[in-house]
C-alpha cells in the first residue's frame, strides 16, 4: 500500500529529526572532524551537487567544461584561460592574432604538451577538437566557426563564418582531445588529455577520482589526488559533520549552522537571480504562444520595479546575508557597465507608477482604468532559494501596490510562460555572449530570445562588439550596449530585466586547507570551485609539537 | 442514568468524526490566504504558544499551512472519491448486466490492479499536465477497480435472488429493475466503499504531490509541505515534518473510522446491534 510508503517516510524523517535535536549539534561530530584531512595531506575530498556529475562523461563535445555551467576542464588543456579578473591568459596557446576582417584567427601553441598516453599534442589535435565540437556539440553554439585547420605542428587557423571578437572566451572552455584516440562512444568515460589531472576512477552516481598528471607541462600540482563525491545538500552537510570530506558545498539554508573544524567559506559570484519583464503589450506569436504583458509593457512600470526593490533586505532575509545586490547579468566583469547600479527608492517608484497612471485604490492596490496592477510571478519548482526570492519580491511589490501571485513551474513549460509573465532566472557566465543572448534580437523574430524585447541601438553596439578585432576595446562596446548615455537596458533605458542578487557560493572548508584565490564564480554551484585545485595546499600543525 | 446502545454510540461517534473533519475542511479553506503569506521577520521559528506548529523558511505559519493542506487534501479526496465511486458503480452494474461488457471490464480491472497504484497515478497526472487536474484525474481514474469488482460481484449475486428473478419474469423493464431493485441493495456497500476511498485518495494525492508529480509547489498541499520539510530535517527543524505528517495520519485514521461506523449503521448484519 502506497499510503504506508508515505507514512514510513514521514516516520523515518521524524526519527531522524528527533535524533538530531536530541543529541545536539557539534558534540557528536566534533571529535572526528578535527583530525585533519579526510584522506591524507596530498589529497582533497570534495562533496559536490549530484547535478554536477557530467552525464555524458568528460568529453568537451558533450558539455564537459563547456556546457551550461562553465569551468576549466582539468583533464584536458585549453588554448586560453580566464584570469582571476576575467581577462584572457594562455594555457596551450603562446599567442593569438585575428585578421582585420575578424574572420581568421591564428593561434600558436606550445610544443611540449603531451597527452597522458605519451603522444604529443599538435595543432592537428586542436583543429580536430574544434571541428568535432562544431559538428557534435549539443550544448554550445559553434555556428560562428567555419572550419579549423592546422597550418603546421604548432599553428592552428580558425576560419570563421562571422566576426566573433570574444572567441578567446570560447577557447578558454574547449578542452583539447587527442585525434588518434578519440571515439565519441568511449571517450567520455576514458578521457585522455594533457591537463593537470588524469581521471583514474569514475563510479557513476558516486565519485570521481583525479590524480595529478606526472607529465604535465606546467607547474606540477600541489594536490596530488582530488576525490569528488556527489551527494545531496543534506548528505554533504552530514558528511562534513562526520569529517569525511574536506570541502562540502552548502547553501544559505545551512549557513546558520556551525561544524567543528570547518569554516563557512563564501565566494563571490555572478550567479545572479533576476526577473524578466516582458517589454511588449500582450498578444500572441506565430506559434500561438502568449507573448507580452500589458502591465510591464510600460517602461515606467519596469523602472518603478527596478528601484522599488530593496535588494539588501532580500539578501538578509533569503540568503542570510550571503550575497550581493545585482544590477546586471554581468556585475563586476570586465564588460560590466557600472551605470547599471541603482539605489532603493520606494517614493521614486511610487511616483513613477502614479505617472504611468496606476493609482492607489482604497484596498492598497493600484488601478488604471478599473484594471488592477497584477503580476503572476513564476519560479522553477524545487528550488527553495528561488521560491523564497520570488516570495520576497512579491512581498515588496505588494507594498508598491502591485498584486502578485506565485506559481511554481517546471522547465518544460517555463520558457514559453516567461514570454508573457516574469520568471525568476539564474544567469552569470564568463563571456559577454550572455548579454547578447538576453538582449539581442534573435533571427528574424525581431525580439530577444527569453523575454520579448528589442532595441536597435543595443543590437548595433553588440554587433559592433562582436565585429571588433580588439578584445580589450570590445569591452567598451559591450558596456555601451548596456547604457550609452541615452539608451540601453539600465534604469534610465528600457530595463527589460530586473536583477536582484548575486548568490554567494558557500562551502564548508576544513580548517588547514588553503583554497587558492577564486575567480568570480559563474552560474552553477559545481566544478568552478576546483578550477585551481592544483594550487590548493594544506597547512597542518606539526605532528609532535 | 440511561445507557446508550451500540447503535447510538456509533451514531454519536460518527457525528463527532464528521464534525471534526468538516471543521478542518472549513477552517483550512478559510486559512488558505494565511497559509501562503510570507513573513521574513519570523522565519524558522520553533513551535511556541504564539505559533503552535512553528514557521518555515519563508516565515509561513505552519498551523495555517497544515490546516489549509489538509483541507485541500480532503476536498480533493472528496472529489476524487466521488468520481471514482460513481465510475465503479456504473461499470460494476453494467458488467453484471451484460456479458460482453463484463469480459471487457474484468480485463480492465485486472489490468489496472496489475499496475502499481502510485505509478499509475503519476503517469495519469503527468499526462494531464500535473496540477489540480492531473491529481484529480490520476487519483479518480486509478481508484475505481476494487470497488467496481465488489459492485459487480454483488450484482451478480443479486441477479440470482428470487425477487429479482420474479420481477424479471413479470416483465419489469431493465431500467426500472436496476433503479428500483438493484441500486437500493447496493447502497450500503457503495456508501462504505465511497468513504473508505477517502483515505486512499488523500494519501495518494499527498504522495504523488510529495514526489513532485502532483500539485504545484506554491499551493499549500500536505505533500508539498512534507517534501519541503525534507530539506530542513538535517538542520534540526523537526516541526516542519512532524506536525503536518501527524495531522495527515490523524485525518486518514478519522476517515477510516468514519467508514467503519457508516458500515455498522448500514450493514444489515450489524444494524440491530
Amino acid at each position: 500500500m502506497k499510503g504506508k510508503y508515505l507514512v514510513s517516510i514521514f516516520l523515518a524523517a521524524a526519527l531522524a529529526a528527533g535524533a538530531l535535536t536530541g543529541c545536539g549539534g557539534p558534540s557528536a561530530a566534533g571529535a572526528s572532524a578535527a583530525e585533519g584531512p579526510a584522506q591524507g595531506a596530498d589529497t582533497v575530498v570534495i562533496a559536490m551537487d549530484p547535478n554536477s556529475e557530467p552525464a555524458a562523461g568528460f568529453d568537451p563535445a558533450f558539455g564537459w567544461g563547456a556546457g551550461e555551467h562553465v569551468h576549466e576542464p582539468l583533464i584536458q588543456s585549453t588554448l586560453t584561460v580566464t584570469n582571476t579578473d576575467l581577462t584572457i591568459g594562455y594555457d596551450l596557446a603562446t599567442d593569438y592574432a585575428v585578421s582585420g576582417d575578424g574572420l581568421t584567427w591564428t593561434v600558436h601553441i606550445r610544443e611540449d604538451a603531451v597527452f597522458t598516453d605519451g603522444e604529443s599534442l599538435t595543432a592537428a589535435d586542436v583543429a580536430f577538437t574544434y571541428n568535432t565540437v562544431k559538428s557534435s556539440s549539443s550544448v554550445n553554439d559553434f555556428t560562428m566557426l567555419d572550419v579549423a585547420e592546422a597550418a603546421d605542428d604548432t599553428t592552428v587557423v580558425f576560419h570563421m563564418t562571422r566576426p566573433f571578437s570574444i572567441w578567446p572566451y570560447t577557447m578558454a572552455i574547449v578542452g583539447i582531445v587527442p585525434e588518434h584516440a578519440y571515439d565519441p562512444a568511449t571517450y567520455g568515460a576514458n578521457p585522455i588529455g594533457s591537463g593537470r589531472y588524469e581521471l583514474v576512477q569514475w563510479d557513476r552516481g558516486q565519485q570521481v577520482i583525479l590524480e595529478a598528471n606526472p607529465d604535465y607541462y606546467g607547474e606540477a600540482p600541489e594536490i596530488q589526488r582530488v576525490v569528488i563525491l556527489f551527494m545531496e545538500e543534506d548528505a554533504a552537510f552530514l558528511a562534513a559533520q562526520a569529517g569525511q570530506v574536506d570541502v562540502a558545498y552548502t547553501s544559505a539554508t545551512y549557513s546558520d549552522q556551525t561544524i567543528d573544524g570547518y569554516t563557512l567559506a563564501a565566494y563571490d559570484s555572478v550567479d545572479n537571480r533576476g526577473f524578466n519583464l516582458p517589454a511588449v503589450p500582450a498578444g500572441t506569436d506565430s506559434r500561438g504562444r502568449a507573448v507580452g504583458n500589458d502591465f510591464t509593457a510600460d517602461v515606467r512600470v519596469r523602472r518603478a520595479i527596478n528601484i522599488g526593490i530593496d535588494r539588501q533586505e532580500m539578501i538578509d532575509h533569503v540568503l542570510n546575508g550571503h550575497g550581493s545586490p545585482a544590477y546586471s547579468v554581468c556585475d563586476n566583469l570586465p564588460w560590466y557597465n557600472p551605470a547599471s547600479e541603482v539605489s532603493y527608492d520606494p517614493e521614486g517608484a511610487a511616483a513613477l507608477l502614479d505617472e504611468a497612471g496606476w493609482l492607489l485604490g482604497d484596498d492598497g492596490y493600484r488601478y488604471k482604468d478599473g484594471i488592477r496592477a497584477e503580476l503572476d510571478l513564476l519560479y522553477s519548482t524545487g528550488d527553495s532559494v528561488r521560491q523564497a526570492l520570488c516570495a520576497d519580491f512579491a512581498g515588496q511589490l505588494e507594498e508598491l501596490g502591485i498584486a502578485c501571485t506565485l506559481e511554481g513551474v517546471g522547465w518544460d513549460t517555463a520558457y514559453d510562460q516567461a514570454l508573457s509573465q516574469p520568471l525568476i532566472w539564474g544567469w552569470g557566465a564568463h563571456t559577454p555572449m550572455e548579454l547578447y543572448n538576453l538582449y539581442h534580437t534573435i533571427g528574424d523574430t525581431g525580439s530577444a530570445q527569453y523575454s520579448p524585447y528589442a532595441n536597435p541601438a543595443v543590437d548595433r553596439y553588440m554587433d559592433q562588439a562582436l565585429a571588433s578585432t580588439d578584445l580589450e576595446a570590445s569591452y567598451e562596446l559591450w558596456q555601451l550596449a548596456q547604457w550609452d548615455g541615452t539608451t540601453g537596458v539600465t534604469q534610465e533605458g528600457d530595463i527589460p530585466w530586473v536583477w536582484l542578487v548575486n548568490v554567494d557560493h558557500l562551502y564548508w572548508v576544513r580548517d588547514g586547507l588553503r583554497i587558492a584565490e577564486q575567480k568570480i564564480h559563474p552560474h552553477g554551484h559545481g566544478w568552478s570551485i576546483v578550477n585551481n585545485v592544483d594550487r590548493w595546499s594544506w597547512e597542518l600543525p606539526a605532528e609532535n609539537p | 442514568m440511561r445507557t446508550w446502545n451500540r447503535r447510538q454510540r456509533t451514531l454519536c461517534l460518527l457525528l463527532l468524526t464528521a464534525v471534526i473533519l468538516l471543521a478542518v475542511t472549513v477552517s483550512g479553506a478559510l486559512l488558505t490566504d494565511r497559509a501562503t503569506e510570507t513573513d521574513f521577520a519570523h522565519t524558522n521559528l520553533a513551535p511556541s504558544l504564539d505559533r503552535l506548529f512553528g514557521t518555515d523558511w519563508l516565515g509561513r505559519d505552519m498551523l495555517a499551512r497544515t490546516l489549509a493542506g489538509l483541507s485541500l487534501s480532503i476536498r480533493i479526496g472528496a472529489l476524487t472519491a466521488c468520481v471514482s465511486a460513481v465510475i465503479a458503480l456504473a461499470l460494476g452494474v453494467a458488467a453484471a448486466l451484460n456479458r460482453r461488457a463484463d469480459a471487457v471490464l474484468s480485463w480492465l480491472i485486472d489490468l489496472f490492479l496489475g499496475i502499481p497504484h502510485i505509478l499509475l497515478v503519476m503517469l495519469i497526472s503527468l499526462a494531464c499536465g500535473r496540477g489540480f487536474l492531473g491529481v484529480v484525474a490520476g487519483v479518480s481514474l486509478s481508484h475505481w477497480p476494487s470497488l467496481a469488482r465488489l459492485v459487480r460481484e454483488e450484482v451478480l449475486q443479486l441477479r440470482q435472488a428470487p425477487y429479482l428473478l420474479a420481477a424479471e419474469k413479470l416483465g419489469v423493464p431493465r431500467g426500472q429493475l436496476v433503479r428500483r431493485h438493484l441500486l437500493p441493495h447496493l447502497l450500503p456497500q457503495f456508501l462504505t466503499g465511497l468513504i473508505l476511498q477517502f483515505p486512499h485518495a488523500i494519501l495518494h494525492e499527498a504522495s504523488v504531490t510529495f514526489l513532485g508529480f502532483g500539485l504545484s509547489s506554491e499551493q499549500p498541499a500536505i505533500g508539498v509541505i512534507l517534501s519541503e520539510s525534507m530539506q530542513y530535517l538535517t538542520t534540526g527543524r523537526w516541526w516542519l515534518a512532524l506536525f503536518p505528517g501527524a495531522a495527515l495520519v490523524g485525518v486518514v485514521l478519522l476517515f477510516a473510522g468514519l467508514g467503519e461506523q457508516v458500515r455498522r449503521l448500514l450493514d444489515p448484519s450489524s444494524v440491530h446491534q
